[in-house]
């Protein structure tokens, strides 16, 4: 019996043993592989699906309305070094390549916003509509000037005249990379002045990152309407910063001053090490504010494809950072960042104008569809 | 300076006067100067993208161009690079680590004058001595520092074995200190890893076989008889 109990404890010890030997070797493995996000559900592709259909569609349309030459001046190939041809700067400061608004028919122009208004979410295609429409109250009330070298132009002058840079509707230009499709990845270039939006469409998925939605004014009057197309970014932004307390405000205010966008046109596949407050440390409704200001940006493309990159967003929260710089008052200058594992988000007034904003967003693994995009 | 070069330069400055200043999305009357610090265990990159706004691009641009003939020559390029980057000031643990210019790229003289053209400086520091363990980086730039407005920000390490553990930067973001870690090297860590399991195992093996012994002791002890030697 004394030999048999024996014969167990050995057992017992070699399993352990064993047991520990195999936790050693396993666990950092483990660790590596537990970051995987669960695929999405087989509804919620459906649905993209059908969104991508409705939007290749769209483009088809567009595309119907063009000749064979205006065609060719619009249509690039997807993996052409148009693609990172954008920019928020206006015609004249920045040579964009595709169709001109202004060199457009009235049905084609239809057509083109058509497709855009397919690919985006409404209150996406309103705030996009309001960032032209502000564009062209610059350059109907302010001629394009907003101070700068004294002696300079006056009101009036810089619309059109002498430099060539110039303003208004009739200066966005839409492009398509690829050919519209269900399944093979194509996509749509559409901006101009203070407006950069770049949907990749990859089967079911639509990607909007990067994109460069900016406002100048960032208020104005429209159909006796007032309208700012950033207010939401700028409001939600403040009211989060609100709902922190002075220790949470202490974390998330940088002790500098951020004067523009850090990973503006230009910075694609820079990723910038996180600032600010971890949103682990924001209780519940902190979170959902967090997110409420996330949704502005990523808002903005169909609401199929913001869901899921919303779900994505929301995984990734524990390890999503929001940093401040500036007054905490609303109606004051103040620069903004979030930024997690697959999102980065800037909202950076311009040397100091509250009146002329720049904002940013991205997604530092999934510009240009770069993550579905087989090489 | 050849003769024809004041007129040149005068002619550029007109038609710089002639240029409106366009609107938003241009700086107007700051220089930006936006850094961007990439470590790794050997190296310190530098990424400086300079904008001269509309208002300021003149004085800049004269500053650059010294035989005034309008145009940005290399050896002038390169000039104006290396006096920017004698305005910086990088240092590891405490020791000057040299900057060297890697390259230098100029916009278009219009983009300039429009205040939305960038100078592109690209410069690097050997880092010699950082092993693993704990380690600063400080970076200060004071170039052209009235009127100019600076970002500047540490890209996340290529190296997953560096970690940065803090930043600290001035109001105006002249300086920036950066707090990292470097791990030991990745097939180190994986040799240890075994390391530790054959530890862990031997350790499981030592504290067993004592029990072995210890149990035999007790068989044995039970029957002295058996050893023949105890009475005596």
């Amino acid at each position: 019996m004394e030999i048999s109990a024996e014969t167990g404890r050995a057992r017992l010890v070699r399993v352990v043993r064993l047991t520990l030997i195999w936790l050693a070797i396993m666990l950092p493995v483990a660790v590596a592989s537990v970051q995987r996000a669960s695929p999405p559900a087989p509804t919620a592709v459906a649905a993209q699906g059908a969104v991508t259909a409705r939007v290749a569609a769209a483009a088809n349309a567009f595309l119907a309305t063009l000749s064979d030459a205006e065609r060719a001046k619009c249509t690039f190939g997807f993996t052409s070094s148009q693609r990172t041809g954008w920019s928020n700067l206006p015609t004249g400061a920045f040579q964009r390549n595709g169709l001109r608004f202004g060199d457009m028919t009235v049905r084609q122009r239809d057509a083109a916003l058509a497709l855009v208004a397919a690919a985006l979410s409404r209150d996406g295609y309103q705030k996009v509509t309001d960032i032209m429409n502000g564009d062209e109250v610059l350059k109907n009330n302010r001629g394009g000037r907003t101070g700068g070298r004294p002696g300079g132009a006056g009101p009036g002058a810089a619309g059109g005249r002498g430099s060539g840079v110039r303003f208004g509707l009739d200066e966005y230009y839409i492009a398509l990379l690829g050919t519209p499709s269900a399944t093979t990845p194509w996509m749509i270039q559409f901006g101009g002045h203070h407006l950069a939006i770049n949907v990749t469409v990859v089967g079911p998925n639509n990607v909007m990152t990067p994109s460069l939605p900016a406002a100048q004014p960032a208020k104005y009057t429209l159909n006796g309407q007032t309208i700012r197309p950033l207010g939401h970014e700028n409001d939600k932004g403040f009211a989060l910063i609100n709902a922190l307390n002075a220790a949470q405000q202490k974390q998330a205010i940088l002790s500098y001053a951020v004067t523009d966008l850090v990973l503006g046109p230009g910075a694609d596949g820079k990723v910038i090490q996180p600032e600010g407050i971890v949103a682990s440390a924001l209780d519940t409704r902190q979170q959902a504010l967090l997110l409420d200001v996330l949704h502005e940006w990523v808002g903005i493309l169909n609401e199929e494809a913001a869901a899921a990159k919303m779900a994505e967003i929301k995984a990734n929260l524990p390890r999503t950072y929001f940093a401040w710089s500036g007054t905490t008052t609303n109606g004051g200058l103040a620069y903004y960042r979030i930024q997690g594992p697959t999102v980065v988000i800037e909202y950076a007034p311009q040397q100091g104008d509250l009146d002329h904003i720049h904002t940013i967003y991205r997604d530092p693994t999934n510009d240009y569809g770069a993550r579905l995009v087989v090489p | 300076m050849s003769v024809r070069g004041p007129f040149v330069w005068f002619a550029v400055l007109g038609v710089w006067l002639a240029t409106p200043a366009p609107a938003g999305a241009h700086r107007l009357d700051e220089y930006l100067q936006a850094t961007r610090l990439s470590i790794d265990v050997e190296r310190v990159r530098l990424e400086i993208d300079l904008t001269a706004g509309v208002a300021v691009a003149p004085e800049v641009f004269a500053s650059i161009d010294t035989n005034r003939d309008g145009q940005i020559s290399d050896p002038e390029g390169d000039a104006y690079a290396r006096q920017m980057l004698r305005s910086v000031v990088l240092s590891v643990d405490g020791r000057p680590a040299p900057v060297t210019l890697i390259e230098i790229r100029f916009p278009q003289f219009r983009e300039m004058s429009l205040g939305v053209g960038t100078i592109q400086v690209r410069a690097a520091a050997n880092v010699s001595a950082t092993g693993a363990g704990r380690h600063q980086i400080s970076y200060l730039n004071t170039h052209r520092s009235k009127g100019s407005v600076y970002l500047v920000n540490a890209l996340v390490p290529a190296d997953p074995r560096i970690q940065i553990a803090g930043q600290q930067r001035d109001p105006a973001q002249h300086r920036l200190t950066l707090d990292y870690t470097v791990r030991a090297d990745a097939s180190w860590a994986r040799t240890g890893s075994l390391l530790a399991a054959l530890a862990m195992a031997g350790v499981l093996g030592i504290t067993r076989r004592p029990r072995t012994n210890a149990a035999g002791y007790r068989a044995t002890a039970v029957t002295p008889a058996a050893t023949g030697s105890v009475a005596d």
